[in-house]
């Protein structure tokens, strides 16, 4: 943390809260918005997750400081977000059918 | 040995070192949580059942989230207290968090006892009901039982006794003795009687090695007057329509068997039956639930006439109904007060009737049964990811909340002689605790809410 000044630290603490507010208020949202059914349960689901996301960035910028960090937790984390979305690759692959097979050319049953 | 870096930056990194070693942690961590969550993907796209959306009942998880993120403020006011050395505050905050991490399991074993004792049947026909077993459980009942054949190689003396609902069974020896078997010591001695040998009768052990020396496969003990067994289905291998054959190989013969389940029902799903109108949840619940459910799908399907009668969202309304009330009568008069059952853990606010005041109770032929269990893993995948993610969540709070406590209560002498080094403790402690906030952002809405 680069900011160790008091005065700093007083008015961070004030934002501490602000951000608090913020992510309840949007807590709310988040259930109003489940029981509201949008044009497919897909869209419920994505709007659900952007809210989900945009609280998840509020935490981590603000409370967890990454808004003003030093580059070795950027690369660590960066690092850590190539593989994790390699993971959620891995799930679209396992719909694909690489096992799909044509059969022999020229090769009858019987033969 | 001196730690180095607890206190100042090291040069290169610009950070004490702590600090690197929790970003690496948590590193690790996002894997963790990134591996369940695409597990969590995987099981709703490939489900073949109708995966449960607000099926959970809402306020103790929506309760929780609130609770997670008053104490993600209070952890890094804490530590902001500490860095100005406001130490009142400092201490107030902890004790905050502390407390909230307490809540948050408190309602997480409330959520769970309520998923233990709540139960799910399949029929046949593939209606599901849902509901609660009377006080004594599910159970498979003998009448009339007249010979228990105990094999010495496998059986446990003691393991048909804690089934037997007959009040000081006794069993006739050889010689036409009526003999007390109403603890395992005295059926030990009795079984020990029947198998010649110099063995101590409380060792079950040496009286199998007799018992294999003598090729005595088993012992039958005949009842002095008929007994009555009422056996937990997970308990029992096999049963015939006059005989009970227990998990240990002990066999029970009687006069019948009768394998029925109570269920007070508080939820009737037809979305997977064959054929709706003649579910076999109406055999058991009769016409007139039929026809209220006939009267709640016309209400629902009105309601959500702007969907494709084959949308996941129109069958969850109009396929589905909650049961509030022991009568149709009543139930008609309580619509609208909607309550989920699932959440409910027994002897709290039916402690005085018991669910059977609550819901209707049908009893059910185990043979129209093809499937039950409690909602837990093994109920479906949904339940099982469920309790993954929210166990290996919920061991995280624990684990965060005892590092916390640890620093307060614990690291009092670091406070007074070197507080910039419980601060970078305290900071460390709490960039894991908005971590676990942090997952929990994700977990609520895709549990409880999508």
């Amino acid at each position: 943390m680069a900011h160790d000044n008091h005065d700093d630290l007083s008015k961070h603490v004030k934002t501490y809260m602000k951000i608090g507010g913020w992510l309840i208020f949007f807590t709310f949202v988040t259930v109003g918005l489940s029981f509201v059914e949008l044009p497919t349960h897909g869209d419920n689901l994505l709007v659900g997750m952007a809210l989900a996301a945009f609280k998840a960035t509020l935490v981590g910028l603000i409370f967890m400081h990454l808004n003003h960090e030093r580059s070795l937790i950027y690369k660590v984390l960066l690092f850590t977000l190539v593989f994790v979305v390699g993971l959620f690759v891995l799930i679209y692959l396992s719909g694909q059918n690489p096992l799909h097979f044509g059969g022999f050319e020229g090769v009858t049953p019987g033969h | 040995m001196e730690i180095p870096y607890t206190r100042t930056n090291r040069p290169d990194t610009g950070l004490f070192n702590a600090k690197i070693g929790i970003w690496l942690f948590l590193a690790s961590e996002v894997m963790l949580f990134g591996g369940l969550f695409s597990s969590y993907i995987f099981l709703r796209v490939g489900a073949d059942y109708h995966w449960p959306v607000h099926e959970l009942t809402l306020w103790p998880g929506f309760v929780n989230t609130i609770v997670l993120i008053v104490s993600s403020v209070t952890v890094v006011m804490a530590w902001a207290n500490l860095k100005m050395r406001k130490i009142a505050q400092y201490k107030l905050c902890m004790w905050v968090t502390i407390i909230c991490a307490g809540v948050f399991m408190c309602l997480k074993a409330y959520e769970y006892n309520g998923k233990f004792h709540h139960i799910g049947v399949k029929l046949t026909d593939g209606t599901i009901l849902t509901g609660h077993f009377p006080e004594e459980g599910y159970r498979v009942k003998l009448k009339g039982g007249s010979t228990v054949t105990l094999n010495l190689q496998t059986a446990d003396p003691a393991y048909f006794l804690k089934w037997c609902v007959t009040p000081n069974p006794q069993f006739k020896t050889e010689a036409g003795q009526p003999q007390p078997l109403d603890q395992q010591g005295a059926l030990m001695a009795f079984i020990d009687a029947l198998v010649p040998g110099d063995h101590d009768s409380s060792s079950l052990g040496q009286l199998r090695r007799d018992a294999a020396a003598k090729d005595q496969k088993s012992v039958k003990l005949t009842a002095t007057a008929p007994l009555e067994f009422a056996v937990k289905e997970s308990k029992t291998f096999s049963h015939t329509a006059t005989s009970i054959t227990f998990r240990d190989g002990t066999v029970v013969e009687g006069a019948s068997v009768e394998d029925k389940m109570t269920l007070q029902v508080d939820k009737v799903d037809v979305r997977s039956s064959l054929d709706e109108d003649k579910a076999l949840a109406w055999h058991y619940l009769g016409d007139e639930w039929k026809k209220a459910f006939e009267e709640h799908s016309k209400e629902e399907a009105e309601s959500h006439k702007k969907f494709d009668p084959r949308d996941e969202r129109y069958l969850r309304h109009v396929k589905q109904m909650e049961i509030h009330a022991p009568t149709v009568a009543e139930h008609n008069t309580q619509h609208g007060g909607k309550h989920s059952a699932e959440a409910h853990a027994p002897g709290e606010e039916h402690a005085a009737g018991g669910h059977a005041a609550h819901y209707p109770e049908i009893v059910i032929d185990r043979k129209d049964v093809a499937f039950w269990s409690s909602f837990t893993p093994k109920w479906n995948t949904y339940y099982a990811i469920y309790f993954t993610l929210t166990g290996l969540h919920g061991m995280h709070v624990v684990a965060g909340a005892l590092v916390l406590f640890y620093f307060l209560v614990f690291d009092g002498r670091r406070l007074k002689e070197d507080p910039e080094h419980l601060a970078n403790r305290v900071e460390v402690g709490g960039l894991f605790w908005h971590f676990v906030d942090l997952v929990w952002i994700f977990l609520f809405p895709l549990l409880y809410l999508l």
